[in-house]
């Protein structure tokens, strides 16, 4: 339990660090180039399978009731309102938030933390701030990225292996899916972002007890930030549901 | 201390090497999974306490996981989420084009063939898995794996064949129970949340529902999980670099093995319905 209020306690102090002045743009930029470097590749390598298993499975579907032609439809409304969301939760808990943990987690062991407050300079402000929003951005356009590798890969599996006309495929595209689902998608990556920055760096801050605390510190970032985005994408996508209806 | 001399070509060099230790990886990653398998035997028959050890421990969780319930609270827990988002999704875009009544079809044939198996891959993965790279890590970096070797130990049978079988062991109760989550909670947020009749949403899941898709969404699970287990015990094993080399190895397994397994359900779901799609909509 208090590690629960130790995560809020931080959390709050994150983003009331976020509006004072002095912003470590420096480390900012730095970490963004990080996560982005570490989550692209995952990002490529995993959105390609997803989408293609949720088209051939869809696919199979809609050619048994003979509706071959919308499965663009179908293709779409994976992937903008659950794939791309989804990816982009596993990418940014599995890879990014990681990396960030057993970063943060080696500094804490070598005390370096303690080191920058002896020194007057806060954590929350020089390290934790930039990363949570760089991690926040990167999620942010990390879910265009997925989507848009997800309908290609879509269209290519659908035309060119199960031979459904490609434009009908375009056509349906916009058929269940629109303007606001893409938002809701964007804010859903967004989300995840700033959740899980905010739980790797928790759990980086407050390591101990050497390599197997690091080791523990990284595999209890990946479980809980994959079980609060699972929560978020819930909540979002019933809320998201609601509001466009 | 002396200044090596000075290389013809040094950029070219340097790529080169960093491609053939690429290259190399390749290899003793093989090397190592080779061994993993096949002394999977030797495991059983000689570190049998250490893997009953294990089957427990796995099913539990490690360390603060275990105050929320351990693996099976997890994968549970993500299952019964993604069951709920084919309730939300489903039912919403199904009554878009006016035929809500089928969201139990697509609870019985979505849940079974895409979402289950994915989702307790990704948890066996975070939870089994990365917990299997931090201990190995740790175990590595205190030079414990050193020193079961030093005392005649066979390491990788006994660390790591021994993992990958627990893991196969414990996948089973795990996925029945993670599949048994996601059928629930779409029904209960289909009939309850959205007020479908439960007679319509059992009828269309108990039409569509197929028994050999389950049979064959668990052997997915489990081959995932022998892929899983492999990968997050060879980036453990070969950890180094400190603390903070045994954080990277976890994060680099948990990136690798995800990646690893989301393929091996492709492959898998691909052979399976590629030719037959094994879809009797007439009932």
């Amino acid at each position: 339990m208090t590690g629960v209020g130790g995560f809020f306690a931080m959390s709050a102090d994150t983003v009331w660090a976020m509006f004072r002045p002095p912003f470590a743009w420096r480390e900012f930029f730095k970490q963004g180039w990080f996560v982005a470097r570490v989550s692209i590749l995952p990002t490529l390598l995993l959105s390609i399978p997803f989408t293609v298993m949720v088209v051939f499975i869809t696919n199979i579907l809609l050619v048994e009731i003979g509706a071959a032609d919308i499965s663009g439809s179908g293709a779409a409304l994976g992937a903008v309102t659950q794939i791309g969301p989804m990816v982009t939760v596993l990418v940014i808990a599995g890879a990014a938030a990681t990396a960030m943990c057993a970063d943060l987690g080696a500094r804490t062991i070598r005390e370096e933390l303690d080191a920058m407050r002896v020194m007057g300079i806060d954590p929350i402000e020089a390290l934790v701030v930039p990363r949570v929003l760089a991690a926040t951005l990167v999620a942010l356009l990390l879910s265009p990225l997925v989507t848009c590798v997800g309908l290609t890969g879509g269209f290519v599996f659908s035309v060119f292996l199960q031979h459904v006309t490609p434009g009908a495929f375009v056509g349906g595209l916009t058929l269940l899916v629109g303007l606001p689902e893409v938002v809701i998608s964007l804010v859903k990556a967004a989300l995840f972002g700033f959740a899980a920055s905010l739980i790797a760096c928790y759990k980086g801050t407050s390591v101990d007890g050497g390599p197997a605390g690091v080791g523990n510190a990284v595999n209890e970032t990946v479980v809980f930030s994959f079980v609060a985005l699972f929560v978020i994408n819930v909540i979002v996508t019933a809320v998201g549901v609601k509001a466009t209806t | 201390m002396s200044v090596a001399p000075s290389t013809l070509y040094p950029r070219a060099r340097r790529a080169r090497n960093v491609a053939a230790a690429r290259w190399h990886r390749i290899g003793t990653q093989t090397q190592f999974y080779v061994k993993t398998l096949t002394s999977m035997g030797d495991a059983v028959v000689n570190y049998r306490v250490e893997l009953i050890r294990l089957i427990a421990q796995m099913s539990l969780g490690t360390g603060a996981l275990t105050l929320v319930g351990g693996t099976i609270v997890i994968v549970g827990f993500l299952t019964l989420s993604a069951g709920a988002l084919i309730a939300v999704q489903g039912y919403h875009s199904l009554s878009n084009v006016g035929i809500e009544a089928l969201t139990g079809f697509i609870a019985a044939y979505l849940n079974v063939r895409l979402i289950a198996p994915l989702v307790a891959g990704i948890g066996l993965a975070a939870t089994i898995g990365a917990g299997a790279t931090a201990q190995l890590g740790a175990m590595r970096i205190n030079e414990e794996i050193d020193a079961l070797e030093v005392i005649g130990v066979r390491s990788v049978a006994y660390l790591a064949s021994s993992r990958v079988i627990a893991g196969i062991i414990v996948v089973i109760p795990l996925y029945s129970l993670a599949v048994l989550m996601s059928f629930l909670a779409a029904r209960v947020g289909t009939t309850a949340v959205y007020g479908q009749s439960p007679g319509v949403y059992d009828h269309y899941f108990n039409t569509f529902f197929n028994p050999v898709d389950l049979a064959w969404s668990c052997v997915t699970a489990m081959a995932m999980a022998v892929v899983i287990m492999l990968v997050h015990t060879y980036y453990g094993y070969s950890a180094s670099g400190g603390p903070a080399g045994v954080g990277e190895a976890v994060g680099r397994a948990v990136r690798t093995s995800l990646i690893a397994a989301v393929f091996v359900s492709l492959a898998i779901t691909l052979s399976l319905y590629g030719q037959a799609p094994n879809l009797n909509l007439s009932g």
